[in-house]
């Protein structure tokens, strides 16, 4: 296809994409969050009759409303930024998706009718009718995941691609085989688990910043009440989290091997790494407010087993290399520094007051961090495809021969046996070309000259 | 290129723009409707005006979001239905998409702060109207670049246009753009949208006042409505003259779509109904019960006083203007609209006496002419249209979808349709001029000089920085002394 390319001004036009994406995105998966837990605290506060929760559900559904124009303004924007400057990836990926974006705009405009006519709008006339206006809310929320599980199974497919990419002159419309690829549902949770968990903890952690500044008694009692309630759901749900990542990261060592390189050890791996001590930063703070705030235990032995779960992926995990003295000494380092922070974590049940300043900000601190984790997950999701818009199909217009290089260092080297593309900083420059003579004889391995001159060039380059 | 069952391309695509541009074009008029309101609350400190404006921007937040998923489920629609037209329209006007995307979001933000903050801007109202106030212009600006890309698809400026695209323009085609109908077409939308959204917000007080019984309401929704109508029809003014000239620069630039109007051919007629008699038979039914209206209210104190002399004024505009349809068409038509006309008259005058001078069917009948009015003037422009694609020789190869659909249309079989012949491309000296001279300015500009002068204006032109070789000179200077076309 020769459809002329536009060039972007100023910035490459991965920065105007992400300018775009990293506006609307945040914005929008606040809104489903939101939509997904306003009807579910509205009921809670029917049933208990407590009206702070039917206050808090009407809170978040008002700030939807605010929300919901820009955001979706923003996301018209997505498909015209991809038209103009990656012309031929929207030509086909919305030749084989052109049913479900149909669908898609159906389910917009539901969401749409139900949010606003029937849940915001009939939010006092219906306060004697509470279950049907329950239900509207519900349904707003299911048009809302509907929308989310749509733009999934599109997104997924870029990563783990089920089945070909068509021509632009080959009418498709839909694949069931494209749409439900190999990492769809775990795309699907875990942005579900995640987008509730952020939201909840950067919620928790504004309200806490309201509560420390409100002087009328009554409106700090509601807000200190809110915060809490808000942080611990995003605190909890955040455990969901790791066994999800790692189903999904075994998806993409099997269906997308070298992104998952790429993220385990490649290019991808920094902003990977930032994000895991984001999390512990978050982990850290929050632990200590929700074990000095709380003397539960039901709810304090749920976050001990959350950290328990995420032990038990460290332990799944191979070791990594970053100690002296080999796996052992990693495994222990860890588990010492797991387990004495789940020590530290009991031993300040109920002991510590939480209403000072500081600890607000340490709420409004860890919701930030978690706003970055969310944002960080998905630039390491797209980073790790370079330089393919869809893997291994489609090669971006802007792509270098560095990333195209480094692609196929990973396919044809990482793969077979290395852990991780780390391991190849083990190796000399000098020694390149003879190692990657020798192990172009080995039986089953097929690189051409020219790749072999690629590859060479690339360790060269970045790992001597 | 996709099929779409039962429908075909081009009815969903005319579904979803045409539910689009219902949607979309009552938002300038309410964002003007509630300005206008909010300015005549605070300089006469009556509060109803306030909350009438507050009401009405509370449905204008509604359905704006409506149309905004509706112009996603376009841009989808259009991406698999029409794929070579639409990404060639963004490798023309890809920076002006942009920028209006960048308004959206803007009006978007603006309205959304505008509502939401009401309450809270109370104590600042200046403030407050004047983000309100802004709404009207960034509505202005999204129409702006909207109508040219539309006027582009009826007057693509021939000649000039498609070279443009032959220089290589890519995301921005200046010539394009500003087309021979964009002015036409801007002032003619803009004026039309005013009227349509301030008769809709008078529709949405007659419904209310159906609604309510209380007295104190009442009065509160017949003022609101009455001011609505009162703005409605002073946009609603100037639309014949506008059409006139609208219609006049189809004549020069787009003869086929002209003739599809005026004398009701191609898909203009379309189940055996010419659709712009139509749009021209509620506009003449919407004018009568307009002018009955302002009559018998003519007493009524209101903030927006329509004086007798504007009524007649416009009445009489309108006879002149159907006069003129008479002679240039058929008398046929000008019977009609006449017919039309008094029978909206008569009709309004019987909704007032029935409902007691209350204007509230009123309001209600004209907001739904209006909106007809728009749907229908919509699907005329469209429809009057010979493939867009044929008129581009440069788009040769471009895939033309099925857009007949048999059991929608009248019994007309797709070859009998004639063909828009394709103009010639320019070579040698005629092609030399359409280089040099266009990157400056278009080719109108060359038909003003008189042939004796052409040796002096090409010199003065190589002085502003053209640049030729001798010989380019000499060819060009003879070509145009000659009188050639070009």
């Amino acid at each position: 296809m020769d459809l002329p390319v536009i060039e972007t001004p100023v910035a490459p036009r991965w920065v105007w994409m992400e300018e775009v994406t990293y506006s609307h995105i945040p914005i929008a998966t606040l809104i489903t969050a939101f939509l997904v837990l306003a009807p579910i605290f509205e009921y809670v506060g029917y049933r208990k009759k407590d009206l702070r929760y039917d206050r808090l559900a009407k809170s978040m559904v008002f700030f939807v409303m605010i929300l919901y124009s820009p955001g979706a303004a923003l996301g018209t924007g997505i498909p015209m930024f991809i038209i103009g400057l990656w012309p031929e990836f929207w030509s086909r990926w919305s030749n084989l998706f052109f049913w479900p974006l149909m669908v898609q705009f159906m389910f917009f405009l539901m969401d749409v009718f139900f949010l606003f006519f029937f849940y915001y709008l009939m939010w006092d006339r219906l306060q004697n009718r509470k279950r049907l206006h329950i239900f509207f809310g519900v349904m707003t929320a299911i048009f809302g995941l509907l929308i989310q599980a749509v733009w999934d199974g599109l997104g997924a497919y870029m990563t783990t691609p089920s089945a070909a990419l068509p021509a632009v002159n080959e009418p498709v419309g839909w694949s069931a085989q494209a749409f439900f690829n190999p990492s769809y549902p775990y795309l699907f949770f875990h942005r579900f688990f995640a987008n509730i968990s952020y939201t909840m903890l950067l919620t928790g952690g504004i309200f806490a910043l309201k509560h420390w500044r409100q002087k009328d008694e009554k409106e700090k009692a509601y807000f200190g009440f809110v915060a809490d309630l808000t942080f611990t759901i995003g605190f909890l749900t955040f455990f969901f989290m790791p066994f999800i990542g790692w189903g999904f990261a075994k998806i993409m060592q099997q269906h997308a091997p070298v992104a998952f390189h790429a993220v385990m050890g490649g290019h991808a791996s920094t902003y990977f790494i930032v994000k895991m001590c984001l999390i512990a930063f978050f982990l850290l703070l929050g632990g200590a407010y929700l074990f000095a705030r709380h003397k539960r235990r039901f709810l304090l032995g749920c976050i001990t087993a959350g950290m328990a779960g995420t032990y038990l992926i460290l332990h799944w995990h191979p070791a990594i290399h970053w100690l002296p003295g080999g796996a052992l000494v990693w495994r222990v380092f860890y588990t010492v520094l797991i387990v004495a922070f789940v020590v530290f974590l009991w031993s300040l049940r109920g002991r510590v007051s939480v209403s000072a300043e500081r600890w607000k900000w340490a709420l409004f601190s860890s919701g930030l961090a978690a706003v970055f984790v969310f944002a960080l997950g998905g630039f390491v999701r797209e980073r790790s495809r370079q330089p393919y818009n869809v893997y291994d199909q489609l090669v971006k217009v802007e792509a270098t021969a560095l990333e195209t290089d480094r692609w196929l260092t990973y396919k044809k080297c990482v793969g077979c046996h290395h852990q991780s593309p780390n391991d190849l900083a083990r190796s000399e420059s000098k020694d390149w070309e003879r190692i990657v003579r020798e192990e172009r004889k080995r039986p089953g391995v097929e690189i051409s000259d020219q790749e072999a001159e690629r590859i060479v060039r690339f360790l060269k380059e970045n790992y001597r | 290129m996709i099929e779409f069952p039962v429908l075909g391309a081009k009815w969903v695509i005319g579904f979803i723009a045409l539910f689009h541009t219902a949607v979309a074009s009552l938002g300038i008029g309410f964002a003007f409707f509630v300005t206008v309101a909010q300015i005549i609350a605070y300089r006469r400190r009556e509060r109803s005006y306030d909350l009438l404006a507050k009401r009405i921007q509370l449905i204008h937040v509604c359905i704006y979001n409506i149309g905004t998923i509706n112009a996603i489920g376009l841009v989808f629609a259009l991406s698999g239905l029409f794929p070579q037209f639409w990404s060639q329209i963004f490798v023309q006007f890809y920076w002006t998409l942009i920028v209006e995307e960048f308004l959206f979001f803007l009006l978007a933000t603006t309205l959304t702060f505008h509502y939401f903050f009401w309450d809270r801007l109370w104590g600042h109202k200046k403030l407050h109207i004047f983000l309100g106030s802004l709404l009207t212009p960034l509505f202005f600006l999204q129409f702006y670049i909207i109508n040219g890309l539309g006027g582009f698809m009826l007057t693509p400026g021939f000649g000039e246009a498609e070279h443009s695209i032959q220089i290589g323009i890519i995301g921005w085609d200046k010539l394009g753009f500003y087309n021979p109908s964009f002015l036409m077409l801007q002032v003619h939308r803009t004026l039309a949208n005013v009227a349509y959204g301030s008769f809709g917000v008078a529709a949405v007080c007659g419904i209310l006042l159906y609604l309510h019984s209380r007295p104190r309401i009442r009065q509160f929704y017949e003022d609101g409505g009455r001011l609505a109508f009162s703005l409605g029809f002073i946009a609603f003014l100037s639309l014949p003259v506008v059409g006139y000239f609208y219609a006049h620069v189809l004549k020069g630039h787009a003869n086929e779509a002209y003739i599809n109007l005026m004398w009701g051919k191609g898909d203009i007629v379309a189940g055996g109904v010419d659709w712009w008699w139509l749009k021209h038979i509620v506009v003449a039914g919407t004018l009568g019960m307009c002018i009955t209206y302002f009559r018998k209210t003519s007493g009524v104190q209101q903030p927006l006083q329509i004086p007798g002399i504007m009524t007649y004024s416009i009445a009489l505009l309108y006879l002149l203007f159907y006069l003129a349809m008479g002679m240039v068409m058929t008398w046929t038509f000008f019977w009609f609209m006449l017919a039309f006309g008094l029978g909206g008259a008569v009709l309004s005058l019987h909704l007032l006496n029935y409902h007691k001078g209350s204007g509230r069917a009123v309001y209600l009948v004209v907001g739904l002419a209006s909106f007809l009015t728009v749907m229908l003037g919509g699907y005329a422009r469209e429809a009057s249209r010979p493939r867009f694609v044929d008129r581009i020789s440069h788009y040769d190869n471009i895939f033309v979808p099925e857009e007949r659909q048999p059991y929608l249309m009248l019994d007309i079989k797709p070859e009998d349709i004639p063909k828009t012949a394709a103009l010639p491309k320019p070579e040698g000296p005629e092609e030399l001029i359409r280089k040099r001279c266009i990157g400056c300015h278009t080719l109108d500009r060359v038909r003003t000089y008189s042939k004796e002068n052409w040796d002096t204006v090409v010199r003065q032109m190589a002085v502003y920085g053209l640049k030729l070789s001798d010989e380019e000179r000499e060819i060009i200077v003879a070509h145009l002394k000659a009188g050639k076309p070009y």
